[in-house]
């Protein structure tokens, strides 16, 4: 069938120089460039110099680790600063001093993060018209993710977090690349002459090739083998043959065997003759293989050793398996054998392009390990491949068949952000039917969309909450949370429950409030990792701790909360506070050595982490101020409950008691002294006092708090704070006339939701009575309404559970039900939330009766 | 000092240059021992580590080299001028060391435009040799050749040993 014109690209986007430029500002300026590895600038004031859309850039490592990059221009003159490829600012140079990047031309000096800290005849020059602190060097948005690779960005205001560009790209790759540091042990680089995208092309081509042939060569029919090809947003692609899900794993493992011992006995095989073979090995048991293998290997440890490289793979990849990511528009990641191998594209003319070819192991390498790694990467990505790869022989000449998938993503995604058709680069951008860009977007602002900026600073249950509902709501405009944390915003919840029973160093990503995709899907910027300094209120502007300046219609303070501390601990090694997930990491590692830990704050926080930790064995002693746990959020009978539930599991409960001084040993607690005398030891403190709402930001900016010097920022009842375009949700907002935030993901979600409401002009969310739950052992405690405590007037009666263990505190002001504590009896929970949320008050000279029916009276 | 040997030695050095140009891949094995092996190295300032780009031993390049006419390759010869530097002979006269500048260029052949390329000659790569031989019966052969090269930007290229 002949295909129409539309099927084909318009050669001119291969060499219209008009369009060349056009990809470098639009392009190459706007996307997330893997410009080097950090173990190139692997010590303090190492260097790496390299080049995007012909501007030259700067990477350096600063004294305290952190990777930035910059323009590598003076802001003096714009000479080029450093001309060498790599090295160190740690010895001096002939123009310059130890420590200091300096410009050869007339000597100004930068540090490591880019502050300019001499200016040649400052004072005689400039008088006081100039001072070094008005310069810096210009500082690029600079992240090191995915296996230590350094990504910069040319634009100062990326319209998408490097995280949501590569969104699912490198997801199955990551287990590999980032299980342990990487280190690079190859790198060369071409020119050739021919625009970026064939060579884009080209690798699409060699790709298939190499999948096409793995089927033949590792004798796996086509419909057991993994062979796969993914589309991902932005144009990536991701590709391979991974053996480790498909239903022929069976078939692999015995082909492992079979090879295995042809390696060892020499056995020759054909390719032809494999399934007969597979099925002659797979007939013998397992311990006779292993018996041929020894009769037939007279040196064991040579053949140990020859079967430990012969394996040898990737982190979580097996041998045999191939893992190739593309991104958008020629970064092309492959695992194959036991090597990561990158290949990146620098455009330098329409037909002109430089590839660079790094290959990467595992810092710990052995010597023979490497050679392996360097061995495999050579197989395919040498600059003097000699002769051909075992994989590729008999293909090469041959065409294994193009999907034009692969393309037409591609050059969709070209035609998108360049606003061209690629079919004919005179006329405007048109997404086809299916692709998910559907409104052409403007060449600047490519991943932008119309309409209001909402900026949310928090990534906590509310802040994700708000931008959920927005776009729930119909919101179609540009939604940005910025997060301090690093990763994906985790559910606190689980926290100091069951995340501290793992044994995983790292988070869990089923913790995760909202999965990767879910962001790109409703098109929500997540930048993480990225601290506010300043709310500029008369700009409407964000100060970012790297300078970036981030301009919002509207915006949305969902900062939470910081835990209290207690200044008398602060320095002292294995003192903790739980609010984070590293925090919550830090404790499970210091647990899983710990004996006996000490919490100081009878609370939820403090009993949750207890129970959990005694599940692992620790021995714990909870010290609480107040004559009783839980005396500012519970009902006394709930808390006797929840301390006999305690006590019978061998915690101390020590309340009516403070805590006077903290002992250490050599800066390591070691112990407390509490204002009774009693000493008591320990291997680790938790302190787990409170929490203080984290409104720093909102205060210095001019906005409304509880305090005068802080404290909670005041809301009315559509949560704006005292600015028309600023408001807060969750635990860091109070509604004017209350005296006390409620910090629970009830009321993250209800703020959240009336402020989405708010931002959207919806229809507000039905008011719901807080609820609460804890998990402690074995007993679940689900909690409505807020208990008063303090008020005589309120009393409480026990109500028998409808299952067994179960029970429920009903807490009425006179006649009036106010709040209701369940332990481990959903249904009754159920009943008590449908009378709070009703505004119904059963008798309560008959609710103790588990006879009475509380919702139907 | 063997001056005999030397001379032979350095001989060759040059033969293997002649055969390797020629890509006569049968008379350069002929002057490599059984245990031969080579390497292709270059030390990379950029990445501020020494990197093997090829390395095998003649089983593995007499496989690699049975399978070159099924390979698309460019087909500019390499013309390699080498001058041998240094030759040192073991006291026990069984081995020697030997390094040797080369300069390698490419008379081009294949091209983007071959109608205008062809004919040019380019400078291919540079570095040096460093070889190792073994001594048996008064005749050197190569045992071990590093062929160590400057070059980290290696543009269209060659499928052959340099």
């Amino acid at each position: 069938m002949s295909k129409s014109s539309s099927q084909f690209v318009d050669s001119r986007i291969f060499s219209d120089p008009e369009i060349f430029e056009d990809e470098l500002e639009y392009i190459f300026k706007q996307v997330w460039v893997p410009v080097c590895h950090e173990s190139e600038v692997a010590q303090p004031y190492d260097f790496r110099t390299t080049s995007i859309a012909r501007e030259n850039i700067l990477v350096v490592r600063a004294h305290d680790n952190k990777v930035n990059a910059f323009l590598n221009v003076c802001p003096h003159r714009g000479m080029l600063i450093e001309r060498r490829p790599q090295g160190s600012f740690l010895e001096g140079q002939p123009s310059g001093n130890p420590k200091r990047i300096t410009c050869m031309f007339h000597a100004w000096q930068f540090d490591m993060r880019g502050n300019c800290v001499y200016v040649a005849r400052e004072k005689e020059g400039y008088q006081d018209r100039f001072s070094k602190n008005d310069a810096g060097l210009r500082r690029l948005r600079c992240e090191v993710k995915y296996g230590g690779f350094v990504w910069v960005n040319l634009n100062d205001q990326p319209q998408i977090s490097l995280e949501e560009w590569v969104g699912d790209a490198l997801e199955d790759m990551s287990v590999s690349i980032e299980h342990s540091p990487l280190e690079v042990f190859h790198y060369h680089k071409a020119v050739l002459g021919r625009n970026y995208k064939e060579n884009h092309d080209d690798l699409i081509k060699f790709r298939q090739n190499i999948t096409n042939k793995l089927k033949i060569n590792d004798g796996l029919s086509e419909g057991s083998s993994n062979s796969r090809l993914r589309h991902l947003g932005f144009g990536h692609v991701i590709s391979g043959m991974l053996r480790r899900q498909h239903q022929g794993e069976e078939v692999s493992r015995l082909y492992g065997e079979l090879l295995d011992w042809a390696h060892t006995t020499q056995l020759p095989l054909r390719s032809d003759k494999l399934d007969e073979q597979l099925q002659r090995i797979s007939a013998m048991m397992k311990s006779e293989i292993k018996e041929i293998i020894k009769a037939n290997a007279p040196d064991q440890e040579k053949v140990r050793e020859s079967e430990t490289t012969h394996n040898l793979s990737f982190p979580n990849m097996k041998r045999g398996e191939w893992l190739i990511v593309d991104l958008f528009p020629g970064f092309h990641f492959t695992i194959h054998g036991s090597a990561l191998s990158v290949m990146t594209v620098t455009p330098l003319a329409p037909d002109e392009v430089m590839l660079e070819v790094r290959g990467l192991g595992l810092k710990g390498d052995t010597e023979g390990i490497r050679s392996k790694r360097i061995s495999d990467h050579n197989e395919v990505w040498s600059p003097l491949n000699i002769g051909l790869p075992a994989w590729q022989r008999d293909s090469d000449l041959e065409e294994q068949g193009n999907d034009e998938q692969y393309f037409r993503q591609y050059y969709n995604e070209w035609g998108r952000i360049m606003d061209r058709l690629p079919s004919n680069v005179d006329e405007k951008f048109l997404a086809p039917p299916t692709d998910v860009a559907t409104t052409p977007p403007s060449k600047k602002r490519i991943f932008e969309r119309p309409g209001l900026h909402v900026v949310v600073i928090g990534a906590s249950h509310a802040g994700i909450n708000v931008a959920d509902k927005m776009r729930k709501n119909g919101f179609d405009g540009n939604i940005t949370i910025l997060d301090r944390q690093s990763g994906g915003p985790m559910e606190r919840p689980p926290l100091s429950k069951a995340f501290l029973l793992e044994s995983d160093q790292k988070s869990n990503s089923n913790y995760l409030l909202k999965q990767k995709k879910w962001y790109r899907t409703n098109d929500i910027r997540l930048r993480t990792k990225t601290s506010v300094e300043k709310i500029n209120l008369e700009t409407k502007k964000l100060i970012l701790n790297d300078g970036e300046q981030i301009q919002f219609d509207k915006l949305v303070i969902a900062s939470g909360a910081v835990p209290r501390t207690l200044p008398i601990a602060e320095g002292i090694g294995n003192v903790f506070v739980l609010r984070q997930p590293s925090d919550a990491i830090s404790i499970r590692k210091q647990a899983s050595a710990a004996k006996k830990i000490i919490i100081i704050g009878g609370g939820y926080i403090g009993l949750e982490v207890a129970a959990s930790l005694r599940k692992k064995g620790l021995d714990i002693d909870v010290v609480e101020v107040a004559d009783r746990i839980l005396a500012r959020v519970a009902s006394a009978p709930a808390a006797n409950f929840l301390a006999d539930l305690h006590t019978s599991h061998g915690v101390s409960l020590l309340t009516g008691k403070g805590v006077d001084e903290i002992i250490e040993q050599n800066g390591v607690f070691a112990g407390v002294k509490l204002s009774d005398g009693t000493a008591l030891s320990g291997d680790m403190l938790l302190i787990g006092i409170g929490v203080l709402p984290d409104s720093k930001l909102a205060y210095e900016a001019g906005l409304d708090t509880l305090m005068d010097d802080g404290g909670a920022i005041l809301v009315d009842e559509n949560m704006y704070t005292s600015h028309p375009d600023v408001l807060a949700v969750g635990d860091v907002a109070l509604l004017r006339g209350q005296k006390a935030t409620v910090e629970s993901v009830h009321n993250a979600q209800e703020t959240s939701a009336v402020a989405a409401a708010t931002l959207t002009k919806a229809t507000p969310p039905m008011i719901q009575a807080p609820w609460f739950w804890s998990d402690q052992y074995d007993t679940k405690l689900q909690s409505v309404g807020i208990v008063p405590v303090g008020d005589e007037r309120v009393y409480q009666i026990s109500r028998p559970g409808k299952r067994e263990g179960g029970i429920s505190f009903w807490s009425y002001r006179e006649n009036d039900l106010v709040a209701v504590e369940v332990f481990s009896d959903p249904a009754t929970y159920m009943e008590a939330k449908q009378c709070l949320d009703t505004g119904r008050s059963p008798d309560p000279n008959l609710i103790g009766d588990s006879s009475f029916s509380p919702i139907s009276h | 000092m063997d001056l005999d040997l030397e001379k032979q030695i350095e001989r060759t050095i040059y033969r293997a240059a002649l055969a390797l140009d020629t890509q006569q891949w049968n008379d350069w094995f002929a002057l490599c021992d059984e245990k031969f092996e080579y390497a292709i190295t270059s030390f990379s300032p950029e990445i501020n580590k020494d990197m093997i780009y090829f390395s095998g031993d003649k089983k593995e390049l007499k496989g690699l080299m049975d399978m070159l006419p099924k390979h698309n390759t460019d087909h500019s010869p390499l013309h390699r001028h080498t001058s041998v530097y240094t030759i040192d002979v073991a006291k026990n006269g069984e081995t020697a060391t030997a390094v040797s500048s080369v300069i390698v260029y490419q008379n081009m052949l294949d091209g983007q435009n071959s109608h205008l390329d062809s004919g040019e000659s380019r400078l291919f790569v540079i570095g040096h040799y460093h070889d190792k031989f073994i001594i048996k019966d008064g005749m050197a052969k190569f045992a071990h050749r590093e062929a160590k090269l400057d070059n980290r930007r290696l543009d269209k290229g060659s499928h052959w040993p340099i």
